[in-house]
Order: structure tokens, then sequence, then C-alpha cells
């Protein structure tokens, strides 16, 4: 097959694809359909404070599995909805965020400073049209790099790197993410080896598991959604609820101000919002593409960008159109190019990544990584038809949002109005519930308590939980490439540093590790200091 | 980042147990080492990456030890924990354990009291896709969850709050359990 052929068999593969039901006679292709129905919840969960993105897809895709099963049928489908809840939430979040100064999402924080005294102003309507038109702008560019590059860098890496290159670029991506993610790279480090300590107990190649202490719980390993729905989401929940019972403050019902003059977004605001939006796509888009590094940054360095190219009367921070547009760029160009190591390395650079990984390896058949892209002329590669599809499911996602993305927001603006004490008692139950219902035994509830409590302390003590999942998802591989490398070598020792790619990498690793390590000077802009202390 | 006394505690303390994982638990329960031979070939054994790990968090538990100590300004939060903390997590997971209990004994112990308990007497095993039996459990110890917890973080009990409880396991049954014949609800699962 052909480069347009494959792309073609992927734009087939979800519109011509298995029917949901049928009306009239025609049959509704289930993978758009769940596309859409997953941009929905994105947008209602992303406008809730207290759920995000990454929490939607965890309790999702056990339910998803439920229905789909575990057959390559069901990949498309259940790795669409899982995008469009990671595109619906990237724009539901900046919803509570304008109307009532309280970000639904981590990285809408930047969006409050601006759009919130528009709301205040009366000016409520044009602030939502410009953050869903900054959004959808720069969520479309971060495809299109993605489309671009993820397939290039992956025909690299299958091309230049064996085993020992590989296990060196693992390497090198789990020091990078440890050392920018959080204010200690040591920390970072920390956690990422007791990821990797973790994840080898009950695990290995002998017939005893190893590290189980003789206990049948441990035999068979961690199960890895009690560790990562414990970890990134009960840990938090844990945290947030302590938070909340120590200030034993209700939320008071937000204020809610009329909207008053013209609430349109003209084209010529368009044009004006226009250099703001490429500068923080391409911000958003480059940060996105490094794993680690978070949308949080991205619409931090978008915000900062665009101050200093400001020159309009409102100034950044009093309500101006162009700084909800800066940030809400930024930050929505980090969902495509975060998806590049995955797609390409197979590394997750992010937790939304994580989750897509995650569906790809319960359901079988797709394995991200650089063999995705092999371009098989006399065989079809399934796992490239795959790939071309969920870009696919991506552009569709992409269509709805600049069709209907804007009114869902409006819309949405009822949901910051749940009270968290309310939700995440629920949101603890319903994580516990979709948990058990993909292992059917109680123990893995106890298993996700225990990481609950990791996470919740990891949080405590200020250690970033990220490196710790990552590590704990990619430590199979690391072991394996590892394994392979050495026995490749003809067991030498110095196996990783027989090659100069590995070398170049290791030194890559212990660079970014000694260079984040050092002190570093206030910022001259307020918001990047905020962020980094966050 | 925590006080230096704070960091470098937290330091030291995962100092201690890296060694101690490196040490004893690793060599002790793995079957092979690190490295071994057989049949005059080296291979990687399964001792390999978990003392790769605990080596590496005792190494950057280490400089980090130096790094706190060696810290010029010391400007940052208070300790991690304290007395508050540990009552919460104490409150917390009393209720965890109740509703949790609640949720796994229910189901069985009202229907021994509804048959007996004579040889004729259906199982819970029996019944546990049948209604209303497969929902006692997590309708149960499901609602005392919600209800628990947001009572703990409000600090008094309202009305209001316990039906938010009750509606929101029902929608849970109506999102997992309705739709599918094959999905079980905690803990219909472990029987």
């Amino acid at each position: 097959m052909s480069v347009l052929e494959y792309i073609w068999a992927g734009v087939l593969a979800v519109f011509a694809g298995p029917a949901a039901f049928h009306i009239f006679g025609f049959g509704v292709p289930i993978t758009p359909l769940m596309t859409f129905v997953g941009f929905l919840l994105g947008i209602v969960g992303g406008a809730t404070p207290g759920l995000a993105g990454p929490f939607l897809m965890a309790i999702s895709l056990p339910i998803l599995l439920s229905i789909f099963g575990f057959t390559p049928d069901a990949l498309l489908p259940v790795l669409g909805f899982l995008v469009g809840v990671m595109k619906g939430a990237t724009v539901g979040g900046a919803v509570p965020a304008i109307l009532f100064n309280t970000p639904g999402t981590p990285d809408a924080m930047m969006t409050t400073l601006d759009g919130y005294p528009m709301a205040r102003r009366g000016q409520a309507g044009k602030a939502l049209r410009t953050a869903h038109f900054s959004s959808v702008s720069g969520d479309t560019f971060s495809d299109l790099v993605l489309f671009t590059c993820a397939p290039f860098l992956a025909i690299a890496v299958e091309a230049y790197l064996g085993f020992t290159e590989k296990a060196a670029l693992i390497i090198l991506s789990l020091a990078f993410i440890a050392a920018v993610v959080g204010a200690s790279p040591m920390k970072g480090m920390i956690a990422a080896f007791f990821g990797l300590f973790v994840a080898s107990i009950g695990t290995g190649q002998d017939i005893y598991p190893r590290l189980s202490l003789g206990s049948d719980s441990l035999s068979n390993g961690v199960p890895m959604i009690a560790a990562v729905m414990g970890v990134l989401i009960l840990g938090e929940v844990l945290v947030a609820l302590e938070r909340m019972w120590r200030d034993r403050r209700e939320r008071v019902t937000p204020e809610v101000i009329a909207d008053s003059g013209d609430q349109k977004l003209s084209w010529k605001e368009r044009r004006a919002l226009a250099p703001f939006i490429a500068l923080s796509a391409f911000i958003g888009a480059v940060i996105g593409a490094l794993p680690g590094i978070g949308s949080t940054l991205a619409a931090t360095l978008g915000y900062a960008s665009g101050q200093k190219m400001h020159k309009g009367p409102v100034a950044f921070g009093r309500g101006t159109p162009e700084g909800v547009a800066a940030t809400e760029a930024a930050n929505s160009a980090v969902s495509g190019s975060n998806l590049i190591p995955v797609l390409s390395l197979g590394i997750p650079g992010n937790v939304g990544a994580v989750f897509i990984i995650l569906a790809a390896e319960s359901i079988g058949g797709f394995n991200p990584g650089p063999s995705v892209f092999r371009f098989t002329t006399d065989t079809v590669n399934p796992e490239l038809v795959i790939a071309f599809g969920l870009f696919t499911a991506m552009m569709f996602a992409n269509i709805l949002n600049w069709i209907i993305g804007g009114r869902i927001m409006a819309a949405c603006g009822i949901m910051s109005r749940i009270p968290n004490q309310v939700l995440l008692p629920i949101v603890l139950l319903l994580t516990l519930t979709a948990v058990y219902v993909q292992e059917t035994d109680f123990t893995v509830i106890y298993f996700t308590l225990a990481f609950a409590v990791l996470g919740y302390l990891m949080r405590k003590i200020k250690m970033p939980t990220l490196p710790f999942v990552i590590a704990f998802i990619l430590a199979g591989n690391l072991e394996s490439g590892i394994r392979q490398a050495f026995s490749a070598s003809g067991a030498d020792p110095l196996f990783l540093f027989r090659s100069p790619l590995s070398v170049l990498f290791l030194a890559l690793a212990v660079g970014v590790i000694i260079l984040f390590s050092r002190p570093s000077k206030p910022a001259a802009n307020k918001a990047v200091e905020a962020e980094r202390g966050a | 980042m925590l006080n230096q006394t704070a960091e470098i505690t937290v330091a030291i303390i995962i100092l201690v147990f890296a060694l101690f994982v490196a040490m004893l638990w690793v060599p002790i329960d793995s079957e092979t080492p690190a490295f071994y031979t057989f049949r005059r070939q080296t291979n990687i054994g399964d001792a390999f990456l978990p003392l790769v790990a605990a080596v590496g968090m005792a190494v950057f538990a280490a400089i980090h030890v130096i790094l706190s100590w060696r810290r010029v300004r010391d400007d940052g939060s208070d300790a991690p924990f304290d007395a508050l903390s540990m009552l919460y997590l104490l409150i917390f997971f009393g209720i965890m354990a109740v509703s949790l209990g609640l949720m796994f004994w229910s189901g069985p112990l009202l229907l021994s009291q509804f048959y007996g308990s004579g040889e004729s007497a259906p199982t819970y095993r029996q019944m546990r896709s049948s209604f209303p039996w497969k929902y006692i459990g997590f309708v149960v110890g499901g609602t005392v969850m919600v209800f628990g917890l947001i009572t703990l973080v409000e600090g008094r009990m309202r009305w209001n709050r316990l039906l938010i409880a009750i509606l929101s396991v029902l929608v849970l049954i109506l999102i997992f359990d309705v739709p599918f014949d094959t999905i079980l609800l905690p803990p219909n699962g472990d029987f």
C-alpha cells in the first residue's frame, strides 16, 4: 500500500467502520459517534472544577472496555472517545475560569487573569468566544504538527536506533520528565526510580515472582490501573478533601454578572487576535512535544510572550481578549503535539497520553511506538491504519469543536456551581467502581487505596507523581530493552556505552538533570514565577 | 519546596528505605541475582531492575540531602504532616473501612437473614446477578462512603447530602450495571 492508500484506509476505518445503529437504512458509524460523545463529556467535565480530562479518560476506560471488548474493532471507537474527551476538556476548562474565576482545569489558571475581569465588565460572552476561537485554532495547529512530525520521527527512530539506543532513549525520557516536572529534579528522579521499583514487584522472567514476599496478592504484580488511578486521581482527591476539611469553608455560590454590550467576536477582532494565537500555538506545540512539560507551563509561557507583544489600550491582567487568546491557544496547542512522543516513541509525555497507552495496551493490536509507522508496501500494516484512523478522529473532533464547541461551552456554566465537597466523594466512589469492574476483585480496591495514600504522601512532600507513573508504565519496556541489548552485545558490561547515540542520550540525561538542578533566578514575569512555584 | 529540615528528613527516610531494598529485600526475594551465568552464558537476572531502582533512589536521595543541607534560602513551606493530618487520615480511613465492610458483607448478611442458612438456602454467589441482591452491598456501602465523606468535610449531617449520596450511587448503577450483563458491581465479583 502507498502512503495515500494508508491515509485513505484510516479515513475509511473511521467513517465506513462498523455502524452503531441505522437511521432510515443508513448506518451511523461508531467511531465518529464515540468521538462526539467523548467531546461532549470532555467539555462538560472540563467545565466542572474538580474534574479534568485525564480523570474523565480514566473512569471512562473500564466502561468502554466493557462495551467494546478486547478486539481490534474496539480500538478506534475507544481511542476516538478518549481523544474527544481530551479535546473537549481543553476548551471546557475555560468556562468556569471566565465566568467564576475558578479554573476548570489547571491549565486554565492563566485564563482567569483576563477572562474573569472581562466577565465582570459584562463581556463574558465575548471572552468565551475568544477562548473558544483561540483554543480550537491552537488545537488544530497542534494536530497538524502531530500528523507531520510523528511519522518522520518514528521512521528515524526505527531506522537508526537498536535495542541499546532505545533503552538509552527511555532513560533520557524518564530523566527529562523527572527533571522538568515539579520544583526539584532530585525528587523527580527518586519518584521515577520508585516507579521502576514498584513495577518490578511480582514481575520478571523467573518462576518465582520477584519481591512478592511469598504473598499471593503481590505475585501477579501491581495492577496498573490501581497504581495509575490511585496515585494520579485518588491521591489528589485525598489532598483536596483534607484541604477542605481543614478550611471547613463551603463554597460560596458564585455571583453571575449579566452580559452587556456586543458579545460577538467580529472578523476584525479575530484578525487582531491572530498574531497572539499564532505565537502561543507555536509555543504550545513545541512545549507539548517534549515529554513531561504540561499545558500549564505552555499557557504560562504563551501568556508571558503575549504580554510582551501586547500594545492595546487594556493591559494584560485587566481583562483584555488578547490575554485570553494567548493563554487558551497555548494550552490547547499542547494536546495534539503531546501525542508525538507516544505515537513515535511509545513514551507517554503527560497524564492524558498515559490513558491512551493504557487503552491501547488493554485492547491489544496497537502498540504505540516506532513500529506503528512502518509503511509496508507488500502487506498491510494494520497499526498504521489505526494511527491514521486516530488522526482522522482527531480532525473530526476539531471540526466538531469549530462548529458546535462554542455553543456547548456557553451552556456549561452551570457545572461550575457543583460544590467540590460533594463532587469529590462521588469521584472517589466512581473511581473505585471503575477500577473494580475491570478487575472484579476486592483486592484491587485495597491496592488503589494504598496507591492513593502514596499519591497523597508524594503531594505532601512535594514530590511529582507523573515521573512515578510514567516510569511504572515504561518499566517493562526498559527492562526487556536492556536484557535484549545486553544479550545482543555478548554480555558486555559496558553495552550501554558502546554506541555513540546511546552515549549521547545518556549524556543528555545527565545534562538535563544537572541543568535543572541549578538554583534558578527569580523570573522577571510574575506569571512564570508563580508557575515555577506551583 | 519544603523547609530545609523537612527536606533533609524526607530524603534520609528515602535513603534508608532504598538501602534496605538494595541490601536486603532484593537479594533475599529474587530467584536470580542481577547477573548470573548459566551454561557459560551471562544473563541479566530478575534482581537487576529492582536493584538499579533502589540504587538510583539511594543515590538521588543522598544528593538531595547534600543539596538541601547546602541550601542558602530556607523559605520553603512547613513540615508536610502534623497532628491534624493524622487525624484526617484516621477519620477518612475509618469511613472507608466501615463503608467497604458494609459494601462487602451487607448483601450476604441480608440474604442469610432472608432465606436462613439451611441446605436449601441459596448462596450469595447464586444470587449475585439477581435483583435486588446484586445492588444491596453497593448501595449501602456506596451511600455510607459518599455521605460519610461529605459529612466529614462539611462538619455536619444534612438530609439533602444523604439524598445526593443515594442518587449518585443510583446513577453509578445506571452507568455501570444496567446497560451490561457482563459487568459485576462491587463486591459481586468476589463471590
